[in-house]
């Protein structure tokens, strides 16, 4: 990964942000953000809480417009691209909070996810082949599960859709450790396979061992990127107000 | 999905790339909708006022041209008020569907977000009254 200028040689980056500005109305929160993902690769976007990490993955899943730069997707501009059109290609977002709709099963929860032409069935079999805990608990309301169970629910249903990139927004907030961890090594099987994974956690902590690369992003800029152990100090003196920039 | 299924898979999703229109862009569509209408509702306003003011004709019709030019603006100035009113009308279509947009999508979310605070509500509860057993 990148972190300076957009790839001019070699394969395509997945997704490729440069220069960009976005924000809520007239206020910006991102002021010139450059990150790259390349094929198969798992990036993760680390930061404290306000530093614009959210904010970048609505840019990526076309859901914030930026004010200036280009997101780039296989080497195509998509910032005036519709986010549902974005989802169908095969840009998928986990949100932060899960996303599910907890008034629902987990078997209508997936069948929410049959937009892009999948069958239920299909949705249905992937989505418990890979989370077979979902498979027990399918006509359970998705507001009982427990908070682990729920970003399963959440990754399942985005999965089913078959990404090509999949970005997760804090996967592991609010869950307890050994939950994090299992559902960690899942998007660690899935990166093996070749899918690119745009994360994004606040602890370095988290994606030890899953991303290769990590970035470091402070008050809407990426200011650092390299392998996790080496920036998780820096991230640390981040969190402690040392690092200015 | 193993390797190979990725390559394919990426080389899928380029070809859907390449294919994407751009046709979002705007951040707030309702709103803009909502100052089209409004403008449209104002410009035609404004052409029926204004020909509103226009003084009725005066020639005598015992001159027959000055009387057939007085009838032919008449006419165009009765068709250019309808366009004027057209104009109110269209603004007012275009106003009333983004405003309506704009609150059944504020709506929607409300809907949402009460319907989750129920839900949380009574997750409480039930394990609330689990564990009293």
């Amino acid at each position: 990964m990148t972190a300076e200028t957009p790839s001019t040689a070699g394969p395509v980056p997945v997704l490729e942000l440069v220069g960009i500005r976005a924000g809520y109305g007239s206020i910006d929160v991102l002021h010139g953000v450059e990150l790259t993902l390349m094929p198969g690769e798992v990036v993760a976007l680390l930061g404290p809480n306000g530093a614009g990490k959210t904010t970048t993955l609505g840019v990526c899943s076309g859901q914030i417009v930026p004010s200036a730069g280009s997101v780039m997707v296989m080497g195509k501009e998509v910032n005036r691209v519709r986010p549902d059109a974005l989802a169908r290609a095969g840009m998928c977002l986990v949100p932060e909070g899960r996303g599910i709709f907890p008034n629902l099963t987990v078997a209508e929860n997936l069948r929410m996810c049959t937009f892009t032409g999948t069958s239920f069935k299909d949705v249905q079999e992937r989505a418990f082949a890979q989370f077979p805990r979902l498979g027990e608990r399918k006509s359970q309301l998705a507001g009982t599960l427990s908070g682990g169970e729920q970003q399963m629910l959440a990754m399942s249903r985005a999965l089913a859709t078959n990404p090509a990139l999949l970005m997760l927004d804090e996967l592991s907030m609010g869950l307890a450790p050994i939950i994090v961890e299992e559902l960690y090594e899942r998007v660690a099987e899935l990166a093996a396979s070749g899918l690119s994974i745009l994360i994004v956690e606040q602890f370095a902590q988290s994606v030890l061992g899953v991303a290769k690369t990590a970035a470091i992003m402070l008050h809407g800029r990426v200011t650092r990127t390299g392998p996790p152990e080496e920036i998780a100090e820096e991230l640390t003196a981040a969190y402690l107000g040392a690092a200015a920039h | 999905m193993s390797t190979d299924n990725g390559q394919q898979r990426l080389d899928e999703f380029a070809e859907e790339v390449k294919n994407l229109k751009m046709s979002g862009g705007l951040a707030n569509p309702e709103r803009t909708g909502s100052t089209l209408g409004v403008l449209l509702m104002v410009i035609g306003g404004v052409i029926v006022v204004i020909l509103s003011f226009i003084k009725r004709g005066e020639t005598s019709f015992d001159d027959s041209a000055a009387g057939l030019a007085e009838i032919i603006q008449a006419t165009n100035n009765v068709w250019t008020a309808l366009f004027g009113i057209a104009l109110i009308l269209i603004g007012l279509a275009v106003w009333i569907r983004n405003s309506l947009t704009r609150y059944f999508r504020y709506w929607l979310t409300r809907l949402i977000y009460e319907d989750r605070a129920n839900t949380d509500r009574l997750i409480e509860a039930i394990e609330r009254a689990r564990a009293e057993r």
